[in-house]
């Protein structure tokens, strides 16, 4: 029995050390990750139900990218207005209005475009719109595809090495410059550039797929111009 | 050391003891209710709770961390940032918190340069 007194001892010492170890451990582990969702505030100052009138956009292009043939199917004009009306239209409470046909643009430069008061108040005036929206579009299909460097591991000896392949890929970039003028001054009350790059595999990939892939990734910028809108994002927090 | 004031001294000590350790259960017990709530999207609630936290243990690193998250949830952006940089400033090696304040920094630089450019119309 005397003999068990000090195994006795060392055992229970053993576990007072033990007990703060083990207590503390559920501290280090009392950590969430959440999702919010960020209300962004509109960027525009509006009541919610304007008329909100579509002014063409200048389109920019250098003379190299516009002898590109892969452009040329793409009617970037049209299919812009297209998409942004359908959206004003479905999440949003304004009302679009579609500029007449014949308009033109009275400059092609896009900082005398937003110093034209004049011009966007007749705009304004002959839609009956509140806000009129215009700016630039740039659409650019670039060939990305070369050579990169890969990991392999052999099936053989089973080692790594590095070795070059040729990668086939096409990039989508997309920029857009908003414009937005009050309808009854004329004068500016925002400018804002919002800008997109997808990439794709394959040299061939279609255009017009690439455009939409860019239009959608900024669709939630582009509607927080106008209205409230989420952004979703991850944090940690704490139970203890 | 007599018999009696070596009571007294016991009780005195256990008693100063029992003071601070039940502010820090408090402080504890409405962290664990709050960070509840806010897995549940009640962050009005959480953020109430996170304050009540802070009021009972200023120096809570972790409670302003989650008091800055639930103000992020309701919108209220600067006071969040402040709540971050009192919960690092507290606990700057804390790998959660520093993490926390550079997803939010990222996102409150955006926030603040576009509804900038928004209210100057520039």
């Amino acid at each position: 029995m005397a003999r068990n007194r000090p195994v006795r001892f060392l055992a229970s010492l053993l576990a007072l050390l033990l007990v703060p170890f083990f207590s503390a451990t559920p501290a280090l582990a009392g950590v969430s990750q959440v999702r919010l969702k960020l209300p962004l505030k509109p960027r525009l100052p509006l009541r919610g139900n304007e008329r909100i009138a579509l002014a063409p956009f200048l389109i920019v292009a250098d003379a190299d990218r516009a002898r590109d043939k892969r452009l040329q199917n793409v009617d970037l004009q049209a299919e812009f207005h297209r998409f942004l009306k359908k959206q004003i239209d479905k999440k949003t409470k304004l009302e679009v209005i579609e500029t007449p046909p014949d308009l033109k643009l009275p400059t092609q430069n896009l900082s005398e475009l937003g110093r034209a008061a004049e011009f966007w108040r007749s705009v304004g005036i002959l839609t009956a719109a509140e806000i009129v929206v215009s700016g630039s579009l740039e659409f650019r299909v670039e060939d990305r595809s070369g050579y990169k460097t890969e990991e392999y591991t052999s099936p053989i000896n089973g080692q790594t090495y590095y070795r070059q392949m040729y990668v086939e890929q096409t990039g989508f970039v997309f920029d857009i410059v908003f414009l937005v003028f009050d309808g009854r001054t004329g004068e500016k009350i925002l400018q804002d550039e919002f800008k997109d790059f997808r990439q794709t595999g394959g040299r061939r990939a279609d255009e017009l797929q690439g455009l939409f892939e860019n239009l959608f990734s900024l669709e939630n910028q582009i509607l927080n111009l106008f209205v409230a809108r989420e952004r979703e994002a991850d944090r940690y927090i704490f139970s203890d | 050391m007599t018999r009696p004031a070596a009571l007294v001294l016991l009780a005195w000590t256990a008693a100063i003891g029992c003071a601070g350790y039940s502010h820090t259960e408090k402080a504890k017990s409405q962290i664990a209710f709050g960070s509840e709530v806010a897995r549940k999207g009640l962050w009005r609630e959480a953020s109430f709770r996170f304050e009540q936290a802070i009021a009972k243990e200023p120096n809570n690193a972790r409670a302003h961390n989650n008091l800055a998250v639930a103000l992020e949830a309701t919108g209220e952006y600067a006071r969040a940032l402040a709540e971050y940089k009192r919960a690092l400033e507290l606990d700057p090696k804390d790998t959660y918190i520093r993490r926390n304040y550079a997803r939010f920094a990222e996102f409150y630089t955006s926030y603040t340069r576009t509804s900038g450019k928004a209210a100057s119309g520039s």
